[in-house]
């Protein structure tokens, strides 16, 4: 090895390395803005500069400067200093590099008068993103490797724009796909369910209307309780879409009156108990004469629903209801021992659609009851929420404020302002 | 003699208003609520049709059918809702012989199980394979697509067992590398020898005492690939 060749090895070590780090930050990059400080410092080891900026374009192809340091001689200078604009829009227009030495009056007093631009474009194939300009003042005039290192940073940044561009495209379409997965998922739910239905109401029906054949009076009662039942199913189902889409956009109207909370959940106790015999219902009035103020149809459906959904969910399971009074809230605790929700649902279900996927296929339902009981009680202008263990059961609580104005008993109706979900 | 019709829905109801109408016409009625069981009765009960419900837990009335036509040609009626076009050419695709819309009439329904059975009974009845098939160490059951070695269960990815199924049901014949290539891969993958050179491969591997000296799937030298009889 002679003396000469030591210093180039050496240089061409550095130069490796800077390429290696410069590689591996691109690698690594989340955002611009910190991706190229660390490449600017990286870089300044083999190549001197003053000035580095980054434009890119904008929606309307302007540039726009979207990163600028002033690293060098003139810092002090700050908006004087320059910035190389139009070469930045230069070396766009023409995507090459571009190399101008500028003199803007008597350099000899001010070395700052005397610039040397490097102008490189930020396009790949497809994309054209912007332009990064270095600007050295009172030269020396940039060398043929020194412009080709810039080319070579130049490139790894339009890469990393590239990516972060796909990036952003990959992520808008994915939530796009997510919300149309949903819209299909729901309307692919709601045809099914307005339709099995239907289907047997059509099939029974017609079943009872072959003249070919004739029934015993047990079967025909048992096939038109079942159209009788299907029917009730139907009007559910439209009616919980109904008040599911106005509660959406805000045109439910409530009618608000003083009630004892007490006996709107004794009406509904009594009512399911007759329509469901095999549902035992345990009410439990901790304290008597809660009055609150309310929509008593509306918190009649809600506790209905949260026993509909028992049955469903937790067949073979008592019910127990309690009312209690805390601090100005009246709490409704509605309780199954069934086998539980598991708590990766258990936030979920109080969401639009939402279904506990495993249940999707085995229980009939939109994914609207839960939704429908949420808003409701959020236009009483309180609180549900659900806790479960796995095993052993799941309580819903409803926390209603308590009506501290009695004297006011006059009706009051209100129209829910839209909500976005 | 009686028809055996076998009745596949998830909802009992369908089930029940099914089974109410054929029973007034004279018919046998088996019962199924998912499409596993439905294979299953299938295999053991040898019914003379089969009307198969879609939209089903455990296996799909689709997948169902699939099996089905992996050791029998019973007569399958396919039973679709509304809308759900892309299930019924699937369905017919995979070998169901008729489809009837939901919502039906109880007429339709016993028009169409009546026009299948006849054109079946023109065309011989019903045959049925073994559901399970043996070769040497190896054991194929079509009911549940399994594959055992030795009695041991080998796990197949859905293409192998595809491959696996197209020397079983062809036992002794001589299948060329494009006709497996078309039938398991699909028209688009005819000459790429490769793909299936990596499968059967694979296949011997798992399947084969000596993968380099296979009893199972043997190389017919420039003229393709057999399983065969023992």
């Amino acid at each position: 090895m002679t003396e000469n060749t030591i210093p180039s090895d050496l240089l061409n070590l550095q130069l490796i390395e800077t390429l290696d780090e410069i590689g591996e930050i691109i690698l690594r990059a989340k955002e611009i803005d910190s991706c190229i400080d660390q490449i600017m410092k990286s870089v300044r080891n083999i190549f001197i500069f003053d000035n580095v900026v980054l434009y890119l374009c904008q929606k309307d192809d302007h540039l726009e400067p979207k990163y600028a340091r002033a690293i060098g001689r003139g810092r002090s200078s700050e908006t004087d200093l320059a910035w190389g604009e139009t070469i930045a829009n230069d070396s766009l227009q023409k995507n090459e590099i571009i190399i101008r030495k500028e003199i803007d009056g008597d350099y000899t007093v001010n070395r700052m008068r005397l610039r040397y631009f490097i102008g490189l474009p930020l396009a790949t194939d497809d994309e054209k993103y912007g332009s990064l300009v270095f600007v050295r003042y009172g030269g020396p005039p940039y060398l043929s490797d020194q412009t080709q290192l810039c080319e070579y940073i130049a490139r790894n940044i339009s890469l990393l724009l590239d990516r972060i561009n796909l990036n952003q495209t990959v992520d808008s379409l994915k939530h796009e796909l997510q919300l149309k997965l949903m819209q299909d998922d729901f309307v692919a739910t709601i045809s099914h369910e307005l339709r099995t239905p239907l289907g047997f109401i059509k099939g029974y029906a017609t079943t009872l209307l072959r003249e070919d054949t004739s029934w015993d009076d047990d079967t025909r009662r048992e096939f038109l309780n079942i159209i009788d039942e299907e029917t009730d199913r139907l009007r559910e189902l439209i009616d919980n879409l109904l008040d599911s889409s106005r509660l959406q956009s805000g045109t439910l109207r409530m009618e608000f009156q003083h009630m004892r909370l007490e006996e709107i959940l004794k009406d509904v106790c009594i009512r399911a108990q007759t329509f469901h015999k095999n549902q035992e219902i345990d009410l439990e009035i901790e304290k008597p004469g809660i009055t609150v103020q309310v929509d008593p149809a509306r918190i009649e459906q809600v506790i209905e629903n949260l026993l509909s959904n028992a049955r469903k969910y937790a067949p073979d399971s008592k019910v127990k209801i309690t009312l209690s009074q805390e601090n100005y809230h009246a709490h409704i605790r509605v309780r199954d021992f069934g086998p539980g929700i598991a708590p990766d649902h258990l936030d979920h279900i109080f969401e639009r659609f939402y279904r506990i996927p495993d249940q999707t296929k085995s229980t009939r339902g939109t994914g609207l009851g839960l939704f429908i009981c949420k808003r409701i009680i959020q236009a009483h202008n309180g609180e549900i929420f659900a806790e479960s263990i796995p095993g052993e059961g799941s309580i819903f609580h409803i926390k209603l404020s308590l009506d501290l104005s009695r004297n006011s008993d006059k009706r009051r109706t209100l129209v829910l302002m839209e909500e976005k979900l | 003699m009686t028809a055996q019709i076998l009745v596949v829905d998830d909802e009992p109801r369908y089930v029940r208003l099914m089974e109410a109408n054929l029973l007034t016409e004279d018919y046998d009625v088996l019962r199924a609520y998912d499409g596993q069981k439905a294979v299953e009765t299938v295999a053991e009960n040898h019914p003379d049709l089969v009307l198969l419900d879609v939209m089903m837990p455990i296996l799909d009335g689709i997948t169902a059918c699939e099996r089905i036509r992996e050791f029998s040609n019973v007569p399958i009626i396919m039973v679709t809702a509304k809308g759900e076009e892309r299930d019924r050419v699937r369905g017919l695709d995979v070998g169901a012989d008729d489809y009837v819309v939901k919502p039906f009439s109880a007429t339709e329904l016993l028009a169409r199980v009546r026009a299948v059975l006849r054109r079946a009974e023109s065309n011989g009845s019903a045959s049925f394979q073994q559901p399970v098939f043996n070769h040497g160490n190896l054991k194929i059951d079509f009911t549940k697509a399994e594959v055992f070695k030795d009695e041991k269960m080998v796990y197949l990815s859905a293409t192998e067992y595809r491959l696996l199924l197209q020397f079983a049901q062809n036992l002794g014949d001589i299948l060329s590398s494009e006709d497996l290539l078309m039938n398991v891969w699909g028209e688009e993958y005819r000459n790429d020898k490769e793909i299936l050179w990596v499968s059967i491969s694979r296949l011997r591997h798992k399947l084969e005492d000596d993968p380099r000296n296979p009893q199972h799937i043997v190389t017919r030298s420039g003229l393709g690939y057999t399983m065969p009889k023992i």
